[in-house]
């Protein structure tokens, strides 16, 4: 029997695999996607073969690229961007690291109290929180954004919106600033050349602006995998567990098994309820199904795939709120068109944000051809100059909101890619029910009845929707104070990345899923440490910093509820994941 | 001519296959044998060769594919134009290359028949509703198409049902595109004739917009037309799974004609030329870093609490 077994090798899973397996647990960790070992092997930075949502190798399937995604049903206009794989969705995002607003947890008495999602606030404060964001801070290492010219482009328009710089790592206020990012900063040569012979590791060290954070993190050439620039949990946490014996005293290295999908969570009955006792996992190239028990089980497969392991578990749900309550942020896309080079493809995908605490915040997003193409036509309004679908709204953009399409979308392109800025919209949504995950009734795939995501994006709370509206207009304002020639508002269908809340922790047990310490309230000794676990959609800052900081906080509850362990936040020093110890482990181990 | 044989006549030159058939020869119109003893249809009733409706759903599948490729080549030019007869057909000509060039359509039949996980469960009442439900909407057929005798039109129309509820497999893109050729034939009832094969590639570019437009809106009658020939518990779901394909068919035909998807070698994991999407968009393409570092802002490298 093993101590702990983690469902899922994402942005939250591995951090309760480093922790416990650093206090000497014995810890299984379960991927259901594949293992990405050799990077420099498996991965391109070209986008079909990256980010291709059925083919490429970030997808949200089994390791054989010649078999088909994994279905998910989606009922409306919408696209679910998630993937499979150690690493899971932090193999491709930004690294953006911002703390959620104070606002948003319980006890907060700011004058701006009511502007936030009050009824679902986080069960503890934030200053309780802060010991674990400082952790994971230090862990990963968390650092200040260095710039490109898109961050320049950015912070010349921020210094047209009358709003002052933030030099501290709280939010307070209506602000902008360099992203506190999971990239490690550039040293050597990175940054100053594109010359793969001057990018060798340790010639090159941090971030080398290669531009493509979106096709996961290989950079620098011949780093080790622990000292790759982006510490997305494959090259910061996941090293880490697997190397826990040589970095922690007492430590014990955890097993990592991927390509093995867990169908199922057992229980028995202990003292009149459930207790969880292990799961059983199928191995997506044989088939086979496997069994293991567990003191303890945590679920980090996602906000998708975890309600849909528990619903298919057939775990109590006695409240409903299984899948509920799921936030996406509710983006929206703002892109300026402009005369001078912006530097759009190159460097960090975000290095510069702007917070407006009470509606969300902004964030420059910098992308290559395909995706800008996509992002430009994932729309809610609508083909531009053709039709609105009763929405193509008008503001400070030009023109309706909308698809730009054919001639218009090549003309907005053939500007160049590199004479473009995009915003995202990040809106504080609040949760709301009707947002949720449940069994398709499309028949089930190999794993199981398939998750179902649904997403109202007209009939959402009137303060959200004022909140994204607000916003679109800040990040036209900013476009146009840095210069655009021409602003377009996309209105994006829901292009659900962010996903938070999905099986929430909350204050009140009628609409949450999860107690205080991220336990299930009905199942004992079942735990979830992915974004899901989050009680809300922070106000609007990115989900990621915030799970892992919960999640070192479920790790400490675990480790002194089952394992009678005392807690580890607040009396040490964690180990910066960069450590040459988890170097030259992962030499030996040829990883 | 029995209402039956009429309204699948007009179904099945909706969805663009009527016209396939009588453009590659396997149907024959009457007019086009005047002077002859009699009207010839295709080889069924050839008492020589005497194949049956497995021989005609044979002819058939390559024509569909066919079918499939034209109604694609006019959605991947409806998002991305360049200077081909579909970009020149539906009125917006370019001078540079387009998706076509960027073997976009490829780029969506691959990945529509080969890796989007779509239940077959699913797949085969969507067909079979695309191929029972829909009702005469009063459109004439004039010219060869309505020229056809009952008997080719009923033949025709076994081997396509034959098709589509006895394979084992049906293409998605199919399903995709005698969808998108019947809403075509919605918004313009003349497409079911001219150029091309398919009526949606015959549109101009505000029809196509037209007819995403129809799919796309919450209460488009053709998707609640479609869902209600469905059996429970299917019904719900496949309107809403529509409402995604109109979104997604954009969004991907823009990400495949943008991508490098046209000129990668997968074994070598090498382009073999450049992408056309990063000439249309002056892409510098990718690399190991740039020398793009301009410092910190205001010289700030670190932050406290």
């Amino acid at each position: 029997m093993r101590d702990v077994i983690v469902v899922g090798a994402g942005g939250g899973g591995p951090v309760v695999a480093k922790e416990l397996a650093a206090r000497g647990l014995d810890v299984l960790v379960l991927e259901a996607g594949p293992r990405h070992a050799k990077p420099r092997e498996e991965w391109t930075h070209f986008e079909n073969d990256a980010n291709n949502p059925l083919s490429g190798f970030f997808r949200f399937g089994p390791e054989n690229r010649d078999k088909p995604a994994w279905f998910r049903e989606w009922a409306q206009n919408s696209f679910l961007w998630q993937l499979s794989g150690v690493g899971g969705t932090t193999q491709h995002y930004y690294g953006n690291c911002p703390r959620a607003y104070p606002g948003v947890f319980a006890g907060y008495d700011g004058a701006d109290k009511a502007a936030y999602d009050t009824k679902h606030l986080f069960p503890f404060s934030y200053d309780e929180l802060v010991p674990y964001y400082e952790w994971v801070e230090a862990t990963l290492p968390v650092q200040t954004a260095a710039m490109g010219t898109k961050e320049e482009v950015y912070f010349g328009g921020c210094e047209t919106l009358g709003i002052p710089v933030q030099t501290r790592k709280t939010t307070t206020g209506a602000s902008y600033r360099p992203q506190e990012n999971a990239i490690l900063q550039p040293g050597g040569n990175a940054g100053k050349t594109s010359d793969p012979n001057l990018l060798q590791y340790p010639k090159a060290t941090g971030c080398t602006f290669c531009g493509s954070c979106f096709q996961g993190c290989m950079e620098p050439i011949n780093a080790p995998r622990n000292r790759f620039a982006k510490r997305s949990t494959d090259n910061s946490y996941v090293p880490m567990a697997i190397t826990a014996d040589v970095w922690a005293g007492g430590g014990k290295r955890a097993t990592l098994v991927t390509d093995a999908f867990v169908t199922r969570v057992h229980t028995s009955q202990g003292n009149g309820e459930p207790v969880a006792t292990g799961v059983t996992w199928r191995d997506n190239a044989t088939g086979d199904e496997h069994r293991e028990d567990a003191r303890v089980v945590v679920l980090a497969g996602g906000c998708t795939e975890t309600p849909r392991l528990w619903l298919n578990s057939g775990l109590p749900n006695p409240n409903d709120w299984v899948g509920r309550g799921y936030t996406d942020h509710f983006f929206d896309w703002v892109i300026g068109s402009f005369d001078d080079y912006t530097g759009n493809s190159k460097g960090v995908g975000s290095s510069a944000r702007c917070d407006f605490p009470g509606y969300g915040g902004l964030e420059n997003v910098g992308l290559p051809p395909a995706i800008q193409a996509f992002s430009a036509l994932l729309s809610d309004s609508g083909i531009r100059g053709q039709y609105t679908n009763g929405r193509g709204m008008l503001g400070p953009w030009d023109g309706p909101a909308g698809r730009p399409m054919g001639p218009e979308l090549k003309e907005l392109l053939a500007g160049g890619i590199d004479n473009l800025l995009n915003v995202l919209v990040i809106t504080d949504d609040h949760v709301e029910a009707q947002n949720r995950v449940t069994r398709s009734v499309l028949p089930a795939d190999a794993n199981g009845p398939v998750a179902k995501v649904q997403f109202h994006q007209r009939q959402r709370s009137a303060k959200t929707l004022a909140n994204r509206e607000y916003l679109a207009r800040k990040a036209a304002e900013l476009l146009r104070g840095a210069g655009a020639k021409k602003v377009y508002r996309i209105d994006w269908a829901p292009l659900i990345l962010h996903v938070q809340s999905s099986m929430r922790m909350g204050q009140s047990a009628a609409t949450s899923v999860l107690d205080s310490s991220a336990e299930a309230r009905w199942v004992k000794r079942l735990f979830v440490a992915d974004n899901s676990a989050l009680a809300n959609g922070l106000g609007g800052p990115n989900p990621t910093l915030t799970a892992q900081a919960v999640a070192t906080r479920t790790s400490e509850k675990i480790f002194q509820r089952y394992f009678d362990g005392d807690p580890w936040v607040t009396n040490e020093s964690p180990v910066e994941s960069t450590d040459s110890r988890v170097s030259m482990e992962l030499s030996k181990l040829g990883l | 001519m029995a209402k039956h044989s009429m309204t699948r006549r007009i179904f099945l030159a909706r969805v663009g296959v009527l016209g396939a058939a009588v453009g590659s020869g396997i149907l024959v119109p009457a007019t086009a044998h005047a002077g002859s003893a009699g009207p010839i249809s295709f080889a069924r009733n050839d008492p020589a060769g005497l194949p049956g409706l497995e021989d005609l759903v044979e002819l058939l599948r390559p024509l569909l594919a066919e079918l499939s490729r034209d109604t694609l080549n006019g959605l991947t030019t409806f998002v991305v134009p360049g200077r081909d007869a579909y970009s020149r057909a539906q009125g917006t000509p370019r001078n540079e290359p387009g998706a076509l060039d960027a073997k976009a359509t490829d780029f969506m039949i691959e990945s529509l028949d080969n890796f989007v996980p779509f239940p077959q469960q699913l797949a085969q009442p969507m067909a079979a509703a695309l191929t029972t439900a829909l009702s005469d909407l009063g459109i004439d057929l004039p010219g060869p198409l309505d020229d056809l005798l009952p008997g080719q039109v009923k033949d025709l129309d076994d081997a396509l049902r034959v098709l589509l509820e006895n394979d084992a497999t049906i293409p998605l893109s199919l399903v995709i595109a005698l969808l998108l050729n019947l809403v075509a034939t919605q918004v313009n009832p003349l497409s079911v004739h001219g150029a091309f094969v398919s009526p949606f590639a015959r549109l101009s570019f505000e029809e196509k917009a037209k007819a995403f437009e129809l799919m796309e809106r919450t209460d488009s009658d053709l998707v609640a037309l479609l869902d209600t020939q469905l059996p429970e518990p299917l019904r719900g779901s496949v309107s809403g799974l529509l409402k995604f394909v109109a979104g997604a068919l954009i969004e991907f035909a823009g990400f495949g004609a943008f991508t490098e998807y046209a000129v990668f070698d997968p074994r070598t994991k090498k382009l073999r030329g450049t992408p056309v999407g990063w000439r249309l968009s002056k892409f510098d393409g990718v690399a190991d870093g740039w020398n793009e570092l301009k410092g910190y802002y205001q010289g700030r490298t670190k932050v406290e609490d």
